[in-house]
């Protein structure tokens, strides 16, 4: 039986290994597959930081401009929804098309409250950034031993 | 031949799970997905590398061998929760005809999408034949 990560980590190598190798033999040289073994999502890719007073999140939101971004904020429930525009030149062949367009829509309940007036939010290289506060009764106290 | 490839790379793996060494964590190999486009004047290629920053990305264009290499490197600050995607570095390689004007690529990134422009060189442009009256 599998014990440790790393055996794990070793399985799921070995199966995106001969999916690669599959992908090949069909001719499909170096094409990324619609499909990797592990964990794969339609909507963004989303990471999920906590750093005492705040919240992290950042999302993997490629080729979007700050205007196709939507983020909504409740309580402790976050929204993050956009539309991925077609950005194909005019005028020109298509030879290949694998990047995705669309829109998509994710939503989230985050561990706790955030205050949403404080909420930041970045994008910077296909990567969206948002530092949430958390709400006051959330925040971690320091209790003074006597 | 393919087989051969593929039975002697099993075999490796095999010996690996024998020997059960703990290996160092290292960086993932991903394949950006891309987008091609032609006209008669340029190649275009689209590519997503989200989070890759301009200093970390390399375009090498080697006897018809096109490679693009861009490492994703992400600070973490405080505990991670959950984290769907991390450190990566972006690899993909293309063969391009001998017909490009390896002078004049241009390379953009904007939102995490290199965009690269390859320029035919003039002698593979389609020329228009002007007709001449006797």
């Amino acid at each position: 039986m599998f014990t440790r990560i790393s055996d794990l980590d070793r399985l799921f190598g070995t199966m995106n290994l001969l999916q690669k190798r599959l992908d090949n033999l069909y001719g499909d040289y170096e094409k990324s597959s619609g499909y990797r073994w592990g964990f794969e999502h339609t909507a963004p890719r989303t990471n999920l930081y906590e750093n005492g007073d705040n919240f992290e999140i950042r999302a993997e939101v490629t080729g979007l401009e700050k205007g196709d971004l939507n983020v909504k904020i409740q309580g402790n429930y976050l929204e993050i929804s956009g539309q991925r525009k077609p950005d194909a030149p005019e005028n020109y062949k298509t030879h290949r098309t694998e990047r995705g367009i669309g829109s998509f829509s994710r939503s989230f309940t985050l561990p706790a409250d955030v205050d949403s007036t404080k909420v930041e939010a970045t994008l910077k290289d296909g990567v969206l950034y948002l530092t949430l506060p958390k709400h006051e009764a959330a925040k971690p106290k320091k209790i003074s031993i006597s | 031949m393919q087989r051969r490839i593929v039975m002697d790379r099993s075999q490796e793996i095999a010996k690996q799970e024998e020997k059960n060494i703990e290996k160092t964590k290292e960086l993932y190999k991903a394949t950006p997905a891309v987008d091609i486009y032609e006209n008669e004047d340029e190649i275009l290629i689209y590519a997503d590398m989200p989070g890759v920053v301009k200093d970390d990305i390399s375009v090498d264009i080697d006897n018809g061998t096109l490679s693009i290499s861009g490492v994703r490197k992400l600070s973490v600050t405080g505990s991670v929760t959950y984290e769907e995607f991390s450190d990566v570095e972006y690899v993909r390689n293309f063969s391009v005809p001998q017909t490009i004007d390896v002078e004049k690529v241009e390379a953009e990134l904007k939102n995490g999408v290199l965009r690269l422009h390859l320029p035919k060189s003039e002698a593979a442009k389609p020329r228009q034949i002007e007709i001449k009256t006797a």
